[in-house]
């Protein structure tokens, strides 16, 4: 029972019972913000009846060249919600906006090294791990860089794994 | 005009970057030696002089910084011949903006647009400075200037937003509207749009006149492609038809849209709504604006025909019935959900079937009854059920429950069982043994599922947490109906060792914070608090679990810390608010800009917000109550108490909003100022009847009443202290009583505050009188209480200066107020004192009053006291010339003695009660705690539940995992008492201390008359 829609400022007030969860982080406004001036189309929230939030995801589109992609910065769903395949439906609105409308090459993200479970479902929706971002968390943990192939890429060149775990520093992008 | 390649605001970038590296490597000093020696070299350099004043404002000289800004301006308004660029103008920008002078910004953008009046860079710099300071007509003229210059879609834009808000949020009339759309218009024939942010901007200003046939006309034309997302265009033209009530057109589109979204639930509404030609949705279109959403979704009683109505439901039927068909996974849940909508809509034309109703509702469940969501899925559903239906109801689906199904399905659709049982009332109304047997079903559910999540990640939630939750809830209710403390003990026990097995469980924490809080352990339930990781925006949404407690407990630092914090994010946000919105502006994305500004809005007028910006002085006057002079050094710095009586004279009191998450509230506690736990249970109708958004009216509407009264306090206080000093040099002067400036305001206040309590002044004197002699009685219990009597203080102190104080004349006496209020005091505390029960034992709320009354009006009325004591007792002076004012020395030394003397009794009762509770030897206390939970081989009262799981704790049942009977292992019943009470404990060494300061203060007074 999900209306996705775009995401607006009022829902910050809205989504308390999704971010009290410990793994989710609640950012600082000007990062909220600053995606929504910047990448509206990125950034959505899924309704129940009664116009309850039960999750929502948070993205971007940035890079050059055969770099042009869609990165997906925050996915949660209420615990109330879990287990509906809601992720899998917030995924898929990124990932056709990235495609359809901004013609990109890939989608990435990113995610603990421990974070199994998350793991296990970015691999079910189509995500290969692209490389390691040694020490990415607050240089403690290690990162995985997942990726998922979009039409434009059609030799999937985007997402042949590297050989070798990279360093923050080395990456494109924040 | 330079800004060649190599150049910086003038001067040669070599010489100018190695200033720049210093101060981003935070090297302000190097940085300030190299900025001298730059101005050594160009002197006249505004672009020096800016970096120079970034430097110093960086290091913490705000009034250097400033003075080198202004000369900077100077140098730029004066010297034609200085060249002007955007660097040197956004670098000052940048620290007139941190020294809070955006006028001066300002100024100096509109003086160099002035200069070189088609210079674009500067413009969008004029404009930025113009969004800062939400200037919307300002802004608008300005994008208008740029649009005329480059003719480009997006200044258009820019003045159009501007035009949008000063509709919606200034003070500009419709007629503006017309305006925005004539300027669209031309320029859609001249160049068309090219932006899809462009077309949903010239569609809001159609709809906004109401033109939506025009609206429509352009979005089904070619500017409709813009709109990329083929169900984005759809969903709005469908909304735009129904605003047309063209319905029959808008069901179609609806229906489009359902075909490929189906499981759309907001969409499935509009189009049953379009189908029986229902405008409720359309007409006020706020609800997103509210974050309580009605509880059932609006819809009008259908004015069709009946067999209009039957045709147009039966065609629902058969769509939602091919959706159902349609459907390719097991999550979808609207297709199912709508069959329901339609019995529901058939119910409210008069043509419910019971029956069907139930067999729907049955068929959810089958479907969807494990799922956590089902209960807040059909609450709307629910309400058409009779009381007997909804127990029939419950008999049938415990009756389908299919035991032979997966685990986790059966464990999940048990504990919606659970969950209707609630929500339907029907634990109320068990017996005491029944719901003790509920809650061990519960538990022992709880426990016979762990094997289920032994596998999972430890950060993964478990399967059956809920039952925890639900149990607690039991117990607390248990404790409402009894007042047996075991109960609460356990519902606390229960969550704790929740906890131990999974550390990560907000839903146990909140609780848990609640009946901390309850049980007057406080410092545990900021703990608990704490570790929910409150921070950003949840600041505004969840600080209500815990500040309003805290704000009323002696944990004063704790209250500065989360005041403080809370404060600096909404600064920090309605700071920054502006530039993020130019950020919208830039990238184009207008509807954004709308939005953010009507947010910041809505945060600006937060009654949380606004009052916090009062509390948080507030405390600082009752930390210093003890100490005038500290006092007087507070009240300078807050101007007398006149910004924060502003607060509440604009019209922001009016306009209040309220953002807090009210739905994570345990059930005794719906918002912070009910706790039916206090009251008694009468069958728990109390909190079956109201709903929450009843509830958030009630305290909406009382809200800008409180807020009015605690914005009166400073002001009263400084006027207080200023007629209770000011009374000697006024008798001295001509021997009798002026009327000075201070009293007459002070009484304006005293009105103000009287009306806020719900009387003229008048009534309110004779309320006052009337509690004091014990005439009245008020509960005691009560918060108002608190605010009664610091009326009586101020208008003492009014009093004091004016005299004119009339009271109702009564065998010829008239009554004091220094004895009113010294009664009031007296009488108050004392009976609170009486009336509390052991440490251990007791209500948080009790203690609540009384350390308020201690730590509001006492300590005013000792300010009060103070003032006069130094005001008869000049420094300096030991001999007292004699004279009319002597004469009234004596008089008042006398009662001012007097009321000390009360202070100073009443406060020692007070802490000798504390000192009793601290000192009561910790095994007595913690047997005290314990003995009604831990009775061996119990089978009925409190301890059951615990009884379940400590005997888990001391198996050691391989089928739970490691990881489960590890944590299960560091469970300690003791260790948890051991924290109550050393809590609860910490809590009154506070008070103590709070009382202690005070009994210090009436001490010396008593000594210096």
């Amino acid at each position: 029972m999900t209306t996705i829609r775009r995401f607006c400022c009022n829902d910050l007030l809205g989504f308390a019972s999704v971010n009290l969860d410990h793994l989710t982080e609640t950012f600082n406004m000007s990062f909220y913000m600053t995606y929504l001036a910047r990448w509206p189309d990125y950034f959505h929230v899924a309704e129940a009846p009664g116009h309850r939030i039960m999750g929502y995801i948070m993205g971007k589109v940035e890079g050059q060249g055969e770099s042009w992609h869609g990165h997906v910065t925050a996915v949660t769903v209420a615990v109330e919600y879990r287990r509906q395949q809601l992720a899998k439906k917030l995924m898929h609105v990124l990932e056709d906006i990235s495609d359809k409308i901004d013609k990109a090459y890939f989608v990435d993200l990113f995610v603990r090294a421990s974070n199994t479970p998350a793991i296990k479902m970015y691999v079910k929706l189509g995500y290969v791990i692209y490389r390691r971002v040694l020490r990415y968390y607050s240089g403690e943990e290690d990162g995985l860089d997942m990726r998922k192939a979009l039409s434009r890429d059609i030799e999937k060149k985007s997402i042949v794994p590297l050989k070798r775990p990279v360093t923050p520093d080395e990456l494109e992008y924040d | 005009m330079t800004s060649k390649f190599g150049m910086a605001g003038g001067i040669p970038e070599r010489r100018v970057r190695p200033i720049w590296d210093a101060i981003d490597s935070r090297q302000f000093k190097a940085a300030l030696k190299l900025s001298t020696a730059l101005l050594a070299k160009c002197p006249n350099s505004p672009y020096a002089l800016a970096l120079k004043a970034l430097i110093l404002e960086r290091m913490g000289k705000p009034d250097e910084a400033l003075s080198s800004c202004l000369n900077a301006r100077e140098r730029l308004y004066s010297d034609e011949a200085i060249p002007i660029d955007d660097l040197t103008l956004s670098t000052l920008q940048i620290v007139f903006q941190r020294l809070d002078r955006l006028d001066l910004a300002t100024s100096c953008y509109e003086n160099a647009c002035g200069k070189f009046p088609n210079n674009l860079e500067l413009m969008m710099g004029l404009f930025n400075c113009y969004v800062r300071e939400y200037s919307f007509v300002k802004q608008q003229q300005t994008a208008i200037k740029m649009y005329k210059v480059v003719g480009e879609e997006r200044f258009l834009l820019w003045a159009v937003c501007s035009i949008q808000l000063q509709v919606s949020c200034g003070d500009g009339g419709d007629k503006l509207i017309v305006l925005a759309e004539g300027l669209l218009k031309k320029h859609v024939a001249s160049h068309s749009l090219h932006e899809p942010e462009a077309l949903l901007v010239y569609i809001s200003i159609l709809e906004q006149q109401a033109k939506y046939g025009a609206a429509i006309e352009i979005l089904s034309g070619k500017l409709g492609s813009l709109i990329a997302i083929e169900v984005d265009r759809l969903r709005m033209q469908g909304r735009l038809l129904a605003r047309m009530c063209d319905y029959a057109a808008a069901a179609e589109i609806f229906q489009k849209v359902l075909e490929s979204c189906p499981d759309d639930w907001e969409c499935f509404l509009n189009y049953i709504g379009c189908l029986l030609e229902d405008d409720s949705s359309w007409s006020g279109g706020t609800i997103k604006d509210q974050i309580y959403p009605p509880k059932s979704a609006d819809c009008k009683l259908s004015h069709l025909p009946d067999e209009v109505f039957d045709s147009r439901l039966s065609k629902a039927s058969c769509f939602v019935q091919k959706l159902q068909e349609e459907a390719n996974n097991d999550s979808m849940r609207c297709p199912y959900l709508a069959t329901l909508e339609i019995e529901r809509r058939k119910h409210l034309y008069g043509k419910g079937d019971g029956v069907k109703i139930k067999e729907a509702l049955l068929n959810y469940f089958c479907r969807f009854g494990h799922l956590p969501c089902f209960t807040t899925d059909v609450g709307m559903f629910l309400e058409l059920l009779s009381d007997d239906e909804r127990i029939e109801f419950l008999e049938k689906i415990k009756r389908s429950c299919d035991s032979s199904s997966v685990p986790i399905k059966a464990l999940g659709q048990s504990i919606t069982i659970f969950k209707l049982q609630g929500l339907f009332g029907t634990m109320f109304k068990l017996p005491i043994a029944e719901l003790e047997r509920t809650a061990v079903q519960m538990t022992k559910m709880y426990c016979k599922n762990l094997p289920l999540s032994k596998d999972l990640d430890p950060q993964e939630n478990m399967h059956g947490e809920e039952l925890l939750s639900m149990a607690c809830n039991i117990l607390v209710q248990l404790f409402w109906r009894t007042r047996n403390i075991g109960y609460l003990l356990e519902s606390i026990m229960v969550l704790e060792f929740g906890l131990t097995i999974r550390r990560y469980v907000w839903q146990y924490k909140i609780l848990l914070v609640h009946l901390y809080s309850l049980l007057n352990a406080l410092p545990l339930a900021h703990e608990w608090y704490k570790t929910l990781e409150i921070k950003n925006i949840l600041l505004e949404t969840v600080s209500h679990q815990i500040l309003p407690q805290i704000l009323m407990s002696p944990l004063w630092v704790d209250l500065a810390d989360l005041l403080k914090d809370y404060l600096k994010f909404m600064d920090d946000h309605l700071r920054e608010s502006a530039d993020l919105t130019f950020l919208a502006y830039r990238h184009r994305n207008y509807s954004k800009v709308i939005e953010f500004v009507q947010f910041k809005e809505r945060l600006e007028h937060s009654n949380q917000y606004l009052m916090a910006r009062l509390e948080a002085p507030i405390l600082q006057l009752k930390q210093k109550a003890h100490n005038i002079e500290e006092i007087e050094c507070i009240l300078e710095s807050l101007s007398s108490g006149v910004h924060l009586l502003d607060l509440s004279n604009n019209d922001r009191c009016k306009s209040l909003t309220f953002n807090e998450d009210m739905q994570s509230r345990p059930w005794w506690t719906p918002t912070p100022d009910i706790n039916y736990l206090l009251g008694p249970f009468e069958g728990g109708s109390c909190c079956l009847k109201t709903d929450l958004g009843q509830l958030t009216k009630e305290k909406e509407a009382n809200a800008g009443k409180i807020f009015e009264r605690r914005s009166l306090l400073p002001r009263m206080i400084y006027l207080s202290i200023k007629c209770a000093s000011s009374l000697k040099e006024n008798i001295e002067a001509n021997g009798s009583m002026p009327d000075n400036k201070s009293s007459s305001e002070l009484k304006s206040l005293l009105e103000r505050y009287a009306k806020s309590l719900g009387f003229p002044f008048r009534d309110a004197l004779e309320e006052i009188v009337a509690i004091a002699e014990g005439r009245k009685f008020r509960e005691v219990f009560n918060l108002e209480m608190v605010d009664w009597m610091n009326f009586a203080v101020f208008l003492n102190a009014w009093n004091l200066g004016s005299h004119e104080l009339e009271l109702p004349d009564r065998e010829g006496c008239l009554p004091n107020m220094w004895q009113i209020v010294d009664s009031m005091i007296e009488r108050n505390i004392l009976g609170k004192l009486r009336s509390l029960e052991p440490v251990i034992r007791s209500r948080g709320s009790d203690l609540t009053v009384l350390l308020l009354i201690v730590t509001e009006p006492l300590a005013w009325h000792s300010l009060v006291v103070q003032s006069c004591v130094r005001s008869m007792l000049p420094p300096g002076r030991k001999k007292k010339k004699s004279g009319p004012a002597d004469q009234l020395n004596s008089v008042l030394s006398q009662v001012v003695r007097g009321s000390i003397q009360t202070m100073h009794g009443v406060i020692e009762e007070v802490s000798k009660w504390l000192r009793e509770q601290i000192i009561r030897p910790e095994d007595e206390n913690l047997d005290m705690l314990l003995t009604p939970v831990q009775r061996k081989g119990l089978i009925e009262g409190p301890g059951q539940v615990l009884q379940i799981l400590e005997a888990l704790a001391s198996t050691s049942d391989l089928e739970i995992g490691h990881r489960i009977s590890q944590a299960v292992k560091s469970w300690s019943l003791l260790d948890v008492a051991r924290k109550i009470y050393a809590s609860q404990c910490s809590v009154f060494s506070e008070f103590l201390q709070i009382c202690e300061s005070k009994l210090k203060l009436l001490q010396a007074l008593k000594q210096q008359l």
